[in-house]
């Protein structure tokens, strides 16, 4: 074959090349369109939009309304519980990691990851019976003469949600922080040991700035999951105030009101996607530093 | 921390990892203000041994004294020794001053003061200007002088080198090993070196402990080690030697008489007796002629030759044995398949003790 001529076949290759992934690609976009984009455009367009049809703020006005007060019970409870996670698996990541006993250490890997296999509405489940006025908690303490009976409180509250949220979500994000941690170069922490430093200061100062990113990525995530729980809200508190996945249940049941909740729902994406992008930001800049 | 340096002593050390002993009743001094060398193969438990003289690691059974103090249950910070790790170790998300103010900050020295200090120290290895730089914007030299920064700054009495040079290039770690040697005399300070390449624990030490199977092999300064090594494995470690077969025949106070391969030597006797010893014999102290020399000489075939520009290496094979030889005058180069005379003048030939 002549030079020019195999030169001029080179594109048409090309484009038969890119026309068959694109083909291979199709169902997969067809199904992330048909089954998340779409569902997601109509559900936010839905939160401007009337029972007529006709573009409005009207949602969003009766959603400050009605739950202004479940919208910052939300925020705070979601906050509370992520700011505990990474308490709790920074403190699991870094014995893991630092700890000197061995056999604690054996026992709290296999021991911590445990939750993660367990379904939100098992753990909303799980915890009414343990936190309840007369659920085992009270019991233990009251046979253990701790607690007397008639001052045995119910934890079924907003401490509940905050409780269940924490004991779910905190294997998932110690299982990333510990990961992170496994696989620093352990020089450093025995640098610092070595100028003196002790345990709890060595995770404060070296450990955890160095999975400070992995940290993020975890309680991002987890604070996306928490913001889309339905069932351990309803189980341990559904009682005013309350979550706003709560809220949006119950304006779709009771009164088939889609506005309403879409703009529920709207709020709960803008407070994921702020949480989201703060976390870019701080990668970015990370990354720039870096 | 206290001033002036320190002796550091291993009295029967022994650290086990459960069935693995990986330091066997070690016992060693290292006098004040010296720089000795862990030598030895990877696995030899060099190591290790530097990172019981840390408190990194804990004996098992010995004692450990630093200065004349007994440190062997003391942890890593009560010890006042400092080290510099193979990886240089850096605090990546610090900046190089705040890397090498964390020791002071961490005794609790105000911030400021221990600023200053780590300042003082940077200078002193010449990376003034360079204290706002990240760990990642260094070369690996600067790395490795940052790191001497960080463990200089508590000025402590024993500073610790595990394997320094080992991720800087050829020409770098020349450089660099001069310079460890000019701050150790410079401080006074001792230091304790660990490393797998002789030529740079030649070159640097004051002494050399040279460990074999988790045990001292020998101890003793370069030159002890490279003209009498107490056994078949430092011959060989310390330098290229090639160890021969021979008959002590004659025995006078502390000189005996060799023959090898023909040729007959008086060395040292080093506690051998009358019959078959083992004698080393470095390649270079082996002198290839192309006529029979006066002095009594082995015939010979070049088995191999290698130009290296500043000498050739020849493999011979002779009565003696296999022969590696390296001939300082390159100008006077024998072909592959030359015949030629052995000979040995004396110096580089040692009997091996069994």
């Amino acid at each position: 074959m002549s030079e020019p001529a195999a030169a001029s076949r080179a594109p048409a290759r090309d484009a038969g090349g890119a026309g068959t992934g694109l083909l291979l690609l199709a169902p997969a976009l067809l199904m992330v369109t048909a089954l998340f984009l779409y569902p997601l455009g109509y559900s936010l367009t839905g939160a401007f939009r009337g029972v007529d049809g006709a573009w409005t703020l009207a949602n969003f006005t009766k959603s400050f309304e009605l739950y202004s007060r479940d919208i910052g019970f939300t925020v705070a409870i979601i906050g509370l519980s992520t700011l505990l996670i990474a308490f709790f698996s920074i403190a699991i990541g870094g014995y893991l990691t630092l700890g000197e006993n061995r056999t604690a250490v054996v026992i709290l890997r296999w021991l911590y990851r445990w939750p993660l296999f367990i379904p939100f509405i098992v753990a909303g489940q799980l915890m009414r019976a343990f936190l309840a006025r007369n659920g085992m908690l009270n019991n233990t303490l009251m046979a253990m003469g701790v607690l007397d009976p008639a001052d045995a409180p119910s934890l079924l509250d907003w401490r509940g949600i905050v409780i269940a949220f924490v004991w779910k979500q905190t294997p998932f994000v110690a299982l990333l922080v510990a990961g992170a941690m496994a696989t620093l170069d352990r020089s450093t922490i025995e640098a610092a040991r070595n100028l003196g430093a002790g345990r709890l200061r060595i995770l404060i100062e070296i450990v955890v700035p160095q999975v400070r990113q992995t940290l993020v990525v975890g309680l991002v995530l987890s604070f996306v999951t928490m913001m889309s729980v339905l069932s351990v809200p309803l189980m341990i508190n559904a009682q005013s105030p309350t979550m706003i996945t709560v809220d949006m249940a119950f304006r779709i049941n009771a009164y088939g009101d889609y506005g309403v909740a879409n703009a529920l729902g709207f709020l709960s994406c803008a407070l994921t996607g702020a949480v989201a992008w703060i976390y870019l930001r701080h990668g970015i800049r990370e990354r720039g530093r870096q | 921390m206290a001033g002036g340096p320190a002796s550091v002593e291993f009295r029967a050390v022994v650290k086990r990892y459960g069935a693995v002993t990986a330091v066997d009743g070690v016992s060693f001094t290292i006098e004040p203000g010296t720089l000795a060398t862990l030598l030895g193969p990877s696995g030899c438990g060099k190591t290790t041994t530097l990172r019981l003289i840390a408190g990194l690691e804990l004996a098992t059974e010995g004692q450990i004294l630093i200065g004349g103090r007994d440190v062997t249950r003391r942890a890593a910070a009560e010890r006042d020794v400092s080290m510099v790790f193979q990886s240089y170790a850096l605090f990546p998300h610090m900046t190089v001053l705040e890397n090498a103010a964390y020791g002071p900050i961490v005794d609790g020295t105000p911030r400021k003061e221990a600023h200053a200090m780590a300042r003082a120290k940077l200078e002193l290895v010449g990376l003034s200007g360079f204290e706002a730089r990240m760990p990642s914007e260094l070369s690996g030299g600067q790395q490795q002088r940052v790191a001497v920064a960080r463990a200089l700054v508590l000025e402590p009495q024993v500073l610790l080198f595990d394997e320094p040079l080992s991720n800087l290039d050829a020409k770098l770690r020349r450089r660099v090993r001069e310079d460890i040697r000019e701050l150790q005399r410079r401080l006074n300070l001792t230091v304790v070196y660990v490393t797998h390449d002789q030529q740079e624990a030649l070159a640097v030490s004051d002494r050399v402990i040279v460990m074999s199977n988790a045990r001292i092999a020998q101890a003793g300064s370069p030159r002890d080690l490279y003209e009498r090594p107490a056994n078949r494995f430092v011959a060989d470690f310390i330098g290229d030697a090639n160890v021969v077969a021979a008959e002590l025949i004659e025995v006078s106070g502390d000189r005996a008489k060799v023959v090898l391969g023909g040729i007959a030597l008086e060395l040292e006797r080093r506690g051998a007796r009358p019959g078959p010893v083992t004698v080393a014999i470095r390649p270079e102290a082996l002198l290839l002629s192309a006529d029979r020399p006066a002095a009594p000489a082995a015939p010979g075939r070049i088995g191999k030759a290698a130009y290296l520009g500043t000498h050739m290496e020849y493999t011979v094979t002779s009565a003696l044995g296999e022969l590696f030889v390296i001939d300082r005058m390159p100008s006077r180069a024998f072909a592959a398949g030359a015949e030629v005379w052995i000979s040995l003048p004396g110096t580089g030939v040692a009997i091996v003790p069994e």
